[in-house]
Order: C-alpha cells, then sequence, then structure tokens
C-alpha cells in the first residue's frame, strides 16, 4: 500500500448517507426528541451540526454556543449562526464566564498559570451545560470528535469528548473537511484552522506540533497495521515523528476507555459483562 | 423435484433481543413469499435474536426443537413455504455451548440445519468467544432440489461451498450479517463461490444499524456462472422473489467444468500445508 494523500479519498456521498442513517437510527431507537451539540463555528461541530440536521431535521437540532472571555471570537459565533441558519438549527447562547470564574475562585489549589488545567475546567463546563439540555428537553448529545484527535488524544476527558453518539469519530480531520465542503459548509469554514478554545489563540495544528496533512497519513499507516519504518520510509519522513504519534496514540487509551476496575469477582463492569449497548 | 423453484431474500433488521417481534415478521414475510407464489423464503444470519447481542446470546439460544423452531414450523405448516433462517442454537446436551446456526424448515417440518464453521473473531467480530464452530458442511435433498447452507464468513474459505457442491447441492444459500466495509469482499465471493462450483447462490445480508454496525443488504441471486440473478436494495429492508431455474446448471457446468476438473490430490497438499502455516 502506497501511503498518498489519495488513500484517505472517500465516497461522501456513501459517508453522508451513512452517517445519516446512524444518527437517524439511533435518535428513533432512543425515543429522544432529538439532538443536542456544542456548535462553536469550527469545523467538525459545523459538520456534525449540519448532519444531524439533514438526518432528523433541523428543527429537532439545538446548536449551543458557549463562549467564555478569554477564548471569545465573534468570527467563531458568526459561523456558528451561519451553519444554524443554513441548516435551520436552533440555537442558543450561553456565556460560560461568571460559571468558570466561579470555578477559578472556589478550587483551593487552583493555579492561574497552568492553562492546561485551567483549560479542561472549559471543556468540562461545556459538557455540563450541553447534558442539562439533553436532559431537561429529553435529547441525545452529538459529540463532534474526529478521528485524528480521538487517536492522538487531543481532548478532554469527560469534556468535549462527552457525547451519546460521535457520528464522525471513524474520520480524519482531513477528511472531516472534505465532508464540510460535501455538505454546503463554506470552504473557508471547513479550511478554518481547528482549536478546542482551551486558552487564547490555541490551534491544534501547534499543540500536535504537526500538520493534520501529515497526521492523518501516519494514523492511517497504523490503522492499516503498518510500522513505522514503513510509514517513515513512504511519507519520506523522520522514524521519530512517527514513533511519536505512535506513542501518543497508544498511550491516550486511557482516555478513550473509561471505567476501569481491579477485577474481583465474578463478572466486572468494563471487563467481562460484555453487553449489547442501546438495544432496548 | 421441480425443475424451477421461487424463492424470497427476506433482507430484514432484526429487532435485536426481541424474538417474539422476529418472528411476528417472520411469519408475515413467509405470507408474503406465499402471495408471490414463492417455494422458499430466505431470512439473514442470526435474524431470530439480531447480531450483535453479545452476553445475551446465553439468555437467547434455543435449542432445536424449541420454541422458536416450532413456530417456524408452523408458519411453513400454515403457509407451505419453505423457510430458512438463522437462530443461536443451544446444545441439548450442555448448558452454555452455543452454535450460530442455519436452519431449514419445510411444509412437513424440520429439514436440517448447518452450524457456522468459520466463525469470524477479528475486527469488530468475536463469534468464537460465544459460539463452537460446526463440523460438518450441509447439503439437503429436498422437494425444491438440493440446498446446501452456509454462513456468512464461510464464503471466504472455498472449501465449504466446494464440499457442499459436492454433497450434491445445486442452490447453495449463504445468510450473512455483514458490515458495510466489507460489502466489496461479499460481492466478489458471492460471484466467485457460484462459479467455481457452477451451482447457484442465495446471499441474503441484514440490514439496519446495530451499535453502529451498518449492514449492507445487498442480498442476491447469483447465477451459476456467477451473474447476479436479482437483488435488493442496499442498507435497507427490502424483499426480493426471483426464480431459479436448474436447468441452467447444465449448460454451465459443460462450459466451465470445474467440477470435471477437480485434483483430489490437491486438497491432500492443501491439507498437509496448512497444517504446517
Amino acid at each position: 500500500m502506497k501511503l498518498a494523500p489519495s488513500v484517505l479519498e472517500l465516497d461522501l456521498s456513501e459517508i453522508e448517507k451513512r452517517i445519516r442513517r446512524f444518527i437517524k437510527q439511533y435518535v428513533e431507537n432512543s425515543g429522544a426528541n432529538g439532538i443536542v451539540l456544542g456548535l462553536s463555528g469550527g469545523v467538525d461541530s459545523s459538520t456534525v451540526a449540519a448532519l444531524s440536521s439533514l438526518s432528523i431535521g433541523g428543527d429537532r437540532v439545538i446548536g449551543l454556543m458557549l463562549p467564555e472571555k478569554e477564548t471569545y471570537n465573534p468570527k467563531d459565533i458568526d459561523d456558528a449562526k451561519l451553519v444554524a441558519e443554513k441548516f435551520r438549527l436552533k440555537t442558543q447562547i450561553c456565556d460560560i464566564t461568571p460559571v468558570l470564574e466561579s470555578f477559578y475562585k472556589t478550587i483551593p489549589i487552583f493555579d492561574q498559570a497552568d492553562k492546561l488545567c485551567k483549560g479542561n475546567i472549559k471543556a468540562r463546563t461545556r459538557m455540563i451545560y450541553i447534558y442539562y439540555y439533553a436532559n431537561k428537553l429529553s435529547r441525545i448529545v452529538c459529540g463532534s470528535s474526529d478521528k485524528s484527535e480521538t487517536m492522538m488524544g487531543y481532548f478532554t476527558k469527560w469534556g468535549d469528548v462527552a457525547a451519546d453518539i460521535s457520528p464522525i469519530m471513524d474520520l480524519y480531520k482531513t477528511q472531516v473537511r472534505k465532508l464540510a465542503v460535501h455538505l454546503g459548509l463554506p470552504a473557508e469554514l471547513a479550511a478554518k484552522p481547528s482549536t478546542p478554545a482551551l486558552w487564547p489563540h490555541q490551534l491544534a495544528e501547534t499543540d500536535l506540533s504537526i500538520k493534520y496533512e501529515t497526521l492523518d497519513l501516519i494514523l492511517y499507516g497504523l490503522e492499516r497495521f503498518m510500522t513505522t519504518e514503513e510509514i517513515a520510509q513512504q511519507l519520506n519522513i523522520g522514524n521519530t515523528l512517527v514513533k511519536k504519534v505512535k506513542s501518543r496514540w497508544l498511550s491516550a487509551e486511557h482516555k478513550r476507555r473509561m471505567l476501569l476496575t481491579a477485577k474481583l469477582e465474578y463478572r466486572t463492569v468494563g471487563k467481562d459483562f460484555r453487553l449489547p449497548r442501546d438495544a432496548y | 423435484m421441480k425443475e424451477k423453484i421461487i424463492l424470497s431474500l427476506a433482507q430484514i433488521s432484526s429487532k435485536r433481543e426481541n424474538k417474539k417481534e422476529n418472528l411476528q415478521k417472520i411469519e408475515e414475510l413467509t405470507i408474503k413469499a406465499k402471495e408471490q407464489a414463492a417455494d422458499l423464503v430466505i431470512f439473514p444470519e442470526l435474524s431470530l435474536t439480531g447480531y450483535v447481542v453479545r452476553d445475551q446470546i446465553y439468555e437467547l439460544a434455543e435449542t432445536i426443537p424449541g420454541p422458536a423452531t416450532k413456530k417456524i414450523e408452523s408458519i411453513a405448516r400454515k403457509t407451505g413455504v419453505h423457510v430458512i433462517f438463522g437462530m443461536p442454537e443451544l446444545s441439548e446436551k450442555t448448558k452454555a455451548t452455543i452454535f450460530n446456526t442455519a436452519v431449514f424448515i419445510g411444509p412437513k417440518g424440520f429439514i436440517g440445519k448447518y452450524r457456522k464453521m468459520y466463525l469470524p473473531t477479528h475486527s469488530v467480530f468475536e463469534e468464537k468467544r460465544y459460539f463452537r464452530p460446526g463440523y460438518q458442511t450441509a447439503a439437503f435433498n429436498t422437494a425444491l432440489g438440493n440446498i446446501g447452507l452456509c454462513i456468512c464468513y464461510d464464503l471466504f474459505f472455498p472449501e465449504v461451498c466446494r464440499l457442499t457442491r459436492l454433497k450434491g447441492a445445486q442452490l447453495i444459500v449463504s445468510i450473512s450479517a455483514s458490515p458495510s466495509v466489507r460489502r466489496s469482499f461479499f460481492e466478489i465471493l458471492t460471484a466467485a463461490r457460484a462459479l467455481e462450483n457452477t451451482a447457484f447462490l442465495a446471499y441474503v445480508n441484514l440490514a439496519g444499524v446495530e451499535e453502529g454496525l451498518q449492514f449492507w443488504g445487498g442480498s442476491r441471486l447469483v447465477s451459476p456462472t456467477g451473474d447476479v440473478l436479482a437483488k435488493a436494495k442496499y442498507d435497507e429492508e427490502d424483499f426480493v422473489t426471483c426464480e431459479v431455474d436448474y436447468n441452467d446448471i447444465r449448460p454451465a457446468e459443460t462450459f466451465i467444468p470445474t467440477l470435471k476438473d477437480l485434483r483430489p490430490e490437491l486438497l491432500d497438499e492443501l491439507k498437509k500445508h496448512s497444517e504446517t502455516l
């Protein structure tokens, strides 16, 4: 197999169809009234908003915009509104700044300088708002995590990844960008640099120290059981970089597979209670 | 024996863990098959219970005969239509040994069963965890001709269909629960198994979504020369009725004489080398 950008090409109409079927069936089976999602104005959440709306109708989808003062960017709000208008979904804006400030004030060991710990409070606070809406309005939460960031562990545990379903989690970032264009989102929005908005001017590619175009091909190679040497050789990059990506992928499994206990008894949650989900 | 038979490919989406509802669907569609003058109606792999049932399989599995097969026997008797469907079969001799089984029932009662020999346990599949493999291929002489059974992943192993054919099967029925990422494999394999054995092959797949697995449907009847004679929709539930004309086998077998050209000595070699892989 030759690792080249073409391996990431997809039949986007087929992908759209499969994701829409997945969302529609899940919502129908769950008996929920609809979907709640966080709408940041970025490519992932805009794509999921579009897919949700196309699957079950925009009137059954609420996009929550959850800005806070440190990372506030009016362009993100404008983009989110544009998506909501185009796909006819409802939106609400909740400024989470006062809640965040309460956390900062009331955590005795709070460290203003530790931007990661502080940023994770933001992601988890957004989760609480989204789940409040889902709970109150009997809806499910549709997550926006993509495969690149999920494999890299580039998300907040119990934060932005928290969702009932994650319709684009099997698509790499570069594939999501193409799907976004396919769905009719503006090219500029589809190409917008990604940020988890944990601190001002944060950019995913800076944090990950790699361009998504390269990262996605490395991850694709790992997914297809290629060795790091093979990947490095084919992409004409250093094996050290590939190994670093692989190591980060493997070490983040604790963020993807949660609920761990010591095996003590007959059948154990998360281990050998192997039950079907959502069959009822 | 009939020279031509009509069969219905009942590409359903099963309600997981709800045998009652699934049996009701099987009954309704068998009646529909009768209305379309079908002799045989075929349902997908594990259509009695749904595919992704995990540990619940221990509660769902039934012996054969058992309540589900008795119900299907009454449906077949009432309609006069033969039925093939899939279910988790509990061994009569033990309490938790289960097979992934295809059951063949006619208007006069139980005809036979086939226990899946190749149990996929890789990627999203975990069948060996739950099922014991079968040890016998199955071909049954019936009023509808000699009909053989296999299940899904068995199609990747040409020896299953070959042996079924050598036992006399003119129509090989493959019931399946294949998710969409594997569609292209099965589209090739169904044609290949029919062609290399110069036999009809009816493939009936699940439709619908179970835990993110999207079963691609695409059920079909393939001719002894590998042509797709009838095909159900992709992804959705569908019901297709089509005709098998056994007269088509002779010209196919003459034109592509794979059975005449069989080399049994290669099978000894195959055995030797597969033991030392």
